[in-house]
């Protein structure tokens, strides 16, 4: 891939005609773009496929302001082969669906969505019939919502039978002005990810760094690992849906991470 | 992981993911080796950032490499589609309408 970086600058050149992603019913449209480069601008950084710009599905301009970012879309369409698998390019969905905004989610929908959810979170859902289970449910769970609770000074308890676990007022409060701290583009991240893992414990547990991906995957689909130990492994099933989780929560991870970090290098000098 | 580790795997996957399996002029594995060097000195012992850009790193990798075999998975058992009426044809030793005579 060529680089081609003009930082700071006012494009000189006459910006190609963009590329539209029409929706085909039939097969995903064929890899059109031998190249994948870098535009960066002053609002931010760009994706050249072949000396076209990209564009979201809605037709905007896609630019970002997080360079990593822009480098990892321009990969992920490098990665395409033939075709061009559009439900499988995680990365490149979020940052269009977050520049794009198709369903108009202002941020207080997106933060009532992830409130409403901390009720039917997976962790917090425990079952006591089984001690095998219910050990493993202890373990791992529970210290994950202890963190939870310290982090957020909440109050979360998890529950034995199918009584939605209480939520009070107060930690609704606490959770959502933490998460009206995000900007509207990580809130995307931050949604796809409690949906990928049916838990918002989790989603915050390892955007804090404190689970791996694989930690959390495993953590969201514990009680079908128990499972699988008795029943026995399928992989076109379990091992499928095992890494398509890993994808996405990844993806998630890394786009709220790149959205939100921003570089400070503090260079020593040595005077 | 450790760094290295993780360095490593990066490499192997993007050169995987690369089309013509050369990652010299992959913008991703400069980037990341760019990281890696902006990263390693620090006389800190518990280094916040470096703590924070091998997570990415990480992150990244499970991303590569759960994408590769999620594509190698469905590949292996999903299936085929039907067969084509070319190929049916052949099965069972027809010619097709189209075919010459």
């Amino acid at each position: 891939m060529a680089v081609v970086h003009t930082k700071c600058q006012v494009e000189a050149r006459e910006p190609a005609f963009g590329v539209l992603f029409f929706p085909s019913a039939a097969s995903p449209p064929k890899r059109f773009y031998k190249k994948t480069s870098l535009l960066s601008g002053g609002g931010g950084c760009e994706v050249v496929l072949d000396h076209r710009k990209l564009k979201t599905p809605k037709g905007t301009s896609f630019v970002v302001r997080s360079e990593p970012l822009a480098i990892a879309v321009a990969t992920e369409f490098d990665a395409q082969k033939e075709h061009i698998e559009r439900s499988r390019m995680h990365l490149s969905a979020l940052c269009f669906t977050a520049i794009d905004n198709p369903n108009h989610l202002s941020k207080l929908d997106m933060v009532n969505y992830l409130l409403n959810f901390m009720a039917t979170d997976t962790v917090l859902f425990q079952y006591d019939d089984e001690t095998d289970l219910q050990d493993l449910q202890v373990n791992e769970w529970d210290p994950v919502i202890a963190w939870f609770n310290q982090r957020f000074q909440t109050n979360l308890q998890k529950t034995m039978n199918i009584t939605p676990p209480q939520v009070s007022e107060e930690d609704k409060m606490r959770v959502a002005k933490h998460f009206q701290s995000y900007s509207l583009e990580t809130l995307h991240g931050f949604i796809f990810a409690v949906d990928t893992l049916k838990s918002i414990i989790l989603a915050c547990a390892v955007i804090e760094q404190m689970l791996t991906v694989e930690k959390a995957v495993t953590l969201a689909r514990l009680e079908e690992e128990y499972q699988l130990k008795f029943w026995g492994r399928v992989e076109w099933a379990h091992d499928l849906s095992q890494q398509e989780l890993q994808s996405r929560l990844a993806a998630a991870v890394l786009f709220v991470h790149l959205n939100c970090s921003e570089n400070f290098v503090k260079q020593k000098s040595i005077l | 992981m450790s760094g290295t580790k993780v360095l490593r795997s990066l490499l192997h996957e993007l050169r995987q993911a690369a089309p013509n399996g050369c990652i010299k002029d992959s913008l991703a594995a400069r980037y990341v080796l760019a990281q890696y060097k902006k990263f390693a000195t620090t006389e800190q012992q518990f280094c916040k950032a470096r703590n924070e850009a091998t997570f990415l790193g990480q992150t990244y990798l499970t991303y590569l490499s759960s994408q590769r075999k999620y594509l190698e998975i469905y590949k292996e058992y999903h299936g085929r589609g039907e067969r084509s009426v070319r190929d049916t044809a052949d099965l069972v030793g027809f010619k097709l309408p189209s075919d010459p005579k």
